[in-house]
């Protein structure tokens, strides 16, 4: 694939705007092996209520699809507003969890 | 992030949305069929009139009812449906509102412009492309349906008279590959000049390459000039067959959720802006039936405007319902139309022409800036995009069939910086 590794830049820049929206302090660790890469999220002291960290793991959790992202990947992480739907076509699996009063994201995306 | 609505629906597999959507071209093939009897042209007539399709330039605006008739042009239209629907098909691609808005955008413009044979080499170089990146062919599927919107440069480029006989269909072909080769990085590197505000982003591509290529033909004194090749009787007939679709896409958002009327207002709530996929966000019920609510509105719009629903005019239409599935409602959409129709009082504008209603339709390109910064801006904006949309065709010179697409694009990207420039940030 192309770009690939500025698609995943991409992902954590979107990802970071999100999160920045919600707490101060944000951790990311970024595991990029031959298959796949993990991007590992850690929001301290969620502001985010339980309905919305479920909304946001049904939006993550919608199919991966190729033709979107091949398209509009430039668009992650342009502007302020969030772009959940395009990362979401963008990774192949989300969990997201809220633990501690911290919010859990692990977004996995394979290399196809 | 974009509100996200719970629903819950009928489970949709692929097939029945294709079925769904394969609804288009059967209902247009069987009426090109029974209308070039009705007109006594019959089958010979409707040959004919699809070969005066494809040999004809195609540049903005040609409208393929006036060109080839009215049962050719459903039969093409039908035929450019089929094939795409098979495309969607054979790449196994998911049924999204993305993908909706493109099948619906190209049997739009397979009313004007884009016929079977002048697609084709757009199609084969998007293939190479893929071949040549080694990526999947169905990553790119969905950029050339759009892309299509430079058909008329092969159609210009074979049947315009700038080669010879015989040489003409090579150039034209190499240069209908060599668009559909380059558009798929162009096409997405150019989202950023608006930030995904345009909706028809392809036309805003297809307006640079068309410029370019313009620009290259009249350094050879070749001058390519829009026309104006237009369908001018109102037919009732194809009035009622819209109308007819468009009750069908209310009453299947209905069939898939029992629940759409109730949660129909939370769609409009929705900002619009790149990527706005209310399959994701809202479900096929509510998709379908905003889809029809936005073709009602606008057959409505033509009608009270006192416009012909010609081939030009049935591709805007379908153009706001296909995006009636990827970011358009009637709430984002309406500013747009105000700003247009309040400009073109100023300029005095025939309110019932062609070209005047096809800028109403196609200027809703730009509903997310009215569903970002609400309805002032959207007014503003819409006027705006008038004023640039009857100048910016001469500089492709009616290449690019998204004309409002190219002017969308131009509109966004002014618009949206200057609001930002304004705007405080909030803490």
């Amino acid at each position: 694939m192309k770009h690939e590794l500025k698609k995943v830049c991409r992902i954590v820049d979107e990802m970071l705007t999100l999160l920045l929206h919600d707490t101060t302090e944000v951790d990311f660790k970024i595991i990029n092996r031959d298959e796949k890469v993990i991007i590992h999220i850690l929001g301290y002291n969620t502001k985010f209520d339980d309905e919305y960290i479920d909304t946001l793991k049904i939006i993550l959790n919608k199919q991966r699809q190729a033709e979107v992202e091949e398209y509009y990947w430039q668009l992650a992480g342009e502007t302020e507003s969030d772009e959940l739907v395009l990362v979401s076509a963008m990774v192949d699996h989300a969990t997201v969890e809220k633990q501690d009063g911290n919010l859990y994201i692990e977004l996995i995306r394979l290399y196809t | 992030m974009e509100e996200y609505n719970e629903f819950i629906e009928k489970d949709l597999h692929k097939e029945n949305k294709l079925l769904i959507l394969s609804i288009f071209p059967i209902s247009f093939l069987i009426f090109g069929i029974v209308y070039s009897f009705y007109e006594y042209t019959g089958i010979d007539g409707v040959i004919e009139g699809l070969l005066f399709i494809f040999i004809s330039p195609t540049t903005l605006l040609t409208d393929f009812l006036k060109v080839g008739g009215i049962g050719a042009t459903f039969l093409n239209v039908a035929m450019i449906g089929f094939f795409n629907l098979y495309i969607l098909k054979h790449f196994k691609l998911r049924i999204n509102g993305l993908l909706i808005a493109a099948f619906l955008t190209v049997i739009g413009f397979s009313f004007f412009g884009k016929n079977v044979l002048n697609i084709m080499p757009i199609f084969l170089g998007g293939y190479l492309y893929s071949r040549y990146q080694r990526i999947p062919v169905k990553n790119i599927v969905l950029v050339i349906m759009f892309s299509t919107a430079l058909s008329p440069i092969v159609s210009e480029i074979t049947f315009g008279g700038f080669f010879l006989p015989g040489y003409n269909y090579i150039m034209g072909t190499i240069i209908g590959v060599l668009i559909g080769f380059i558009i798929v990085p162009l096409s997405s590197h150019m989202l950023k000049f608006h930030d995904g505000f345009n909706l028809y982003n392809i036309g805003f591509t297809a307006g640079i390459i068309g410029t370019v290529f313009t620009s290259f033909l009249k350094n050879f004194n070749r001058d390519i000039l829009p026309v104006s090749i237009i369908y001018e009787q109102q037919n009732i007939f194809i009035i009622l067959l819209l109308l007819a679709l468009f009750i069908y896409l209310v009453l299947i958002g209905y069939f898939i959720n029992k629940d759409v009327v109730k949660q129909y207002p939370r769609i409009l709530r929705s900002k619009g802006r790149l990527i706005t996929d209310f399959t994701v966000l809202d479900g096929y019920g509510v998709t379908f039936f905003n889809m029809g609510i936005l073709g009602l509105l606008s057959l409505t719009l033509v009608l009270l405007l006192g416009g012909t629903v010609n081939g030009p005019v049935i591709a805007g239409i379908f153009t706001i319902v296909g995006f009636g599935a990827f970011g358009k409602h009637p709430k984002n959409c309406y500013p747009i139309i105000i700003g247009v129709l309040l400009c073109g009082l100023l300029y005095q504008m025939d309110y019932s022409s062609t070209s005047f209603i096809i800028t109403v339709l196609f200027s809703t390109t730009i509903a997310p800036i009215a569903g970002t910064y609400g309805v002032i801006i959207g007014i503003l904006s819409g006027g705006l995009h008038l004023t640039l949309v009857n100048n910016v065709g001469i500089i492709h010179g009616g290449m690019n069939l998204y004309n409002n697409g190219f002017s969308g694009g131009i509109v966004a990207s002014f618009v949206v910086p200057m609001i930002d420039a304004f705007k405080k940030e909030s803490q």
